[in-house]
């Protein structure tokens, strides 16, 4: 039940995302732009980071 | 005796200008830093290393310095323009005054409970509901900014309102067409992505000082990293969309592109359209309308500027002449209007509402009418004053010309150095180049610098407007005294000083002792990393 709850949850979300996307996307394009940019951004940098871990062992404390 | 005062108008604008300024020196920073941070705090939630929550922490603090300061350096701005915009505040003042509402109740409200919870909810918060807070602050103060940017994209280019002759000023009439308004979007988007690149500098440089110095190198690292590749990102899409935005202001402002790109003949006055060079450098002379010196790349103006390859552009020569009818038309639309609000004539306001779309220009003619009465005007002062409005209609090109060209260099600049410093940090190489972090560190400041002379290029090139088209500056001020105004410019200028040098003090001290390794305070039951698979490591320290 509880699962189920989740994945309700879940697609009510992806819902409201596909909603303000069509919206966005005709009413304010750069406003979109500026959601999905910045998610980017966030995610790019995110990555850098995990990226860096992964290096880190083969680094032999060079930066 | 005049109605105006010109040393009023003069010293209102410089106090705005001033204010304007001083609190921009905060907004980048607020705008990209807390991104960058929930960033961090996101790789700290799905890792479970207690290096990124240090990060997070220590970053978070220099943040909240800069935020407390921008926060008192911005509240005076709003007030202002009931104080010294009072004509403004009357005639936009229904369409303005909503979105700075909004921005109060919504944004301003949100980020401020965001912010408290951010910094005092480590202990008391579950890690991603801690990670949630941090990305309502971050989206809370770049809604804050998106409400100040649609009150702004009306004054450059108004939509969703109309000018009511009885209640003479503008009133609502789409919600959604301020809100959407193209100008505004635009400037929101290119404003906050510009803040992106401030604060991904200022973690950059900072880093840079921890490496250079061999101090805090691990988190000095990380954090580089971070910074470097959120920069490189920002830094392209802020020429890119600084680029489209210079096209919306083909479209819609064409004295201000025209003074952006030092154009004072039609772009096909030379040769064709397409040949028109893009200006690298150039001395524009204001008193004589035309550029000193000229270096310039042919072929470039055009598709830059319309994004096609014949369409020509209006030099400010041209555009001059063309206000010369608007500004008889709008003389015309003032004076029926004075006589419908005196005697409520139907063909007076029949009249009006034929010459209504230029009655801005008639607000702009009255400053140089006599007395500023426009019903004075005669056969033998009309040429004169119709001549001398025409040259008020453009904005001053040598100021505008280089506030933009500053900025966009510094634009470019930008992406080399996060280029060079995302490929050398991608390859673990920094230390091994030193200029690529002393550049780092010494170009702290200037992204900031680039948005203030952003700012200046967006509001010189909309001069002599305060609302484009409809209502000039010179008829948007209050009438103070100008002692009145002389004393609370300098008190300005010295109380926001004080700001500055406390926010200079305060990142120096905390940006020179670095990250101090907090205790670890995790609630219990919150131990484990909420999707690693292992212990929270610790191994950095």
């Amino acid at each position: 039940m509880g699962k189920f709850f989740k994945l309700a949850g879940l697609a009510v979300v992806i819902a409201l995302a596909i909603a303000l996307a069509v919206v966005a996307g005709d009413y304010g394009p750069w406003y979109f732009a500026w959601l999905v940019g910045t998610t980017m951004i966030v995610l790019i940098a995110a990555a850098g980071a995990v990226l860096f871990d992964t290096q880190e062992p083969n680094s032999n404390g060079k930066v | 005796m005049p109605l105006i005062d010109p040393s009023v108008v003069d010293l209102s604008r410089a106090q705005f200008a001033l204010t304007a300024l001083y609190h921009f020196l905060f907004v980048p920073l607020t705008l990209g830093m807390t991104f960058l941070i929930a960033a961090m705090e996101t790789v700290y939630v799905i890792t479970g290393k207690e290096i990124y929550k240090e990060m997070t922490h220590f970053w978070a603090k220099l943040f909240g310095i800069n935020f407390a300061i921008g926060v008192a350096t911005g509240l005076t701005m709003e007030f202002e323009f009931g104080t010294n915009w009072s004509m403004y505040s009357h005639f936009v003042g229904d369409v303005f005054g909503t979105p700075l509402a909004i921005e109060g109740l919504m944004a301003f409200f949100m980020e401020s409970t965001f912010i408290g919870l951010m910094f005092f909810g480590w202990n008391r918060l579950s890690r991603p509901a801690h990670l949630a807070v941090t990305y309502l602050t971050a989206l809370g103060s770049n809604l804050s900014a998106l409400w100040i940017l649609i009150a702004n994209g009306f004054m450059q280019n108004p939509q969703g309102a109309a000018f009511d002759p009885v209640t003479m000023r503008m009133q609502f009439n789409s919600f959604l067409n301020l809100v959407f308004s193209p100008d505004a979007q635009a400037k929101f988007v290119h404003t906050s992505i510009a803040g992106f690149v401030a604060g991904a500098l200022f973690v950059m440089g900072v880093s840079s000082f921890y490496i250079l110095r061999g101090v805090h190198k691990e988190f000095a690292a990380r954090s580089f990293r971070m910074a470097a590749l959120f920069g490189i990102v920002s830094s392209m899409a802020v020429v890119t969309l600084g680029d489209a935005l210079g096209r919306l202001d083909y479209l819609v402002q064409p004295t201000k592109i025209a003074a952006i790109e030092g154009l004072w003949q039609d772009s096909n006055a030379n040769s064709s359209a397409a040949a028109s060079p893009w200006l690298l450098f150039a001395l524009p002379n204001d008193a004589t309308q035309s550029n000193v010196a000229e270096i310039g790349i042919p072929y470039v103006l055009t598709p830059l500027i319309t994004h096609s390859e014949s369409r020509v552009i209006p030099g400010l020569l041209t555009l001059e002449q063309q206000a010369g009818p608007r500004i008889d038309s709008g003389i015309t639309a003032i004076n029926a209007l004075q006589q419908f609000g005196e005697t409520h004539d139907p063909a007076a306001l029949a009249t009006f509402q034929q010459h209504e779309q230029d009655m801005g220009y008639g607000f702009l003619a009255q400053e140089f009418a006599p007395n500023q009465d426009l019903t004075q005007i005669t056969p033998a002062n009309h040429d004169a004053i119709i001549a001398q409005t025409e040259k008020a209609t453009i904005p001053n090109v040598f100021v505008t010309f280089w506030a933009f060209r500053i900025m966009m260099y510094l634009g470019f600049y930008f992406v080399v150095l996060f280029a060079f410093a995302a490929y050398y940090s991608l390859r673990n190489e920094l230390e091994k180049h030193p200029l690529v972090l002393k550049a780092a560190l010494f170009s702290i400041p200037l992204p900031i610098l680039a948005c203030e002379f952003g700012w200046i290029t967006a509001e010189a090139g909309r001069q002599p407007w305060s609302v484009y088209g409809w209502l000039p500056t010179f008829q948007a001020a209050s009438s103070h005294p100008v002692g009145y105004m002389a004393f609370s410019l300098v008190g300005f200028a010295l109380l926001y000083s004080c700001f500055i040098a406390a926010e200079l003090y305060l990142m120096f001290k905390f940006g020179r002792l670095g990250p101090q390794h907090h205790e670890d305070h995790e609630p219990a039951g919150h131990a484990a990393p909420m999707f690693a698979t292992g212990a929270a490591d610790k191994s950095w320290q």
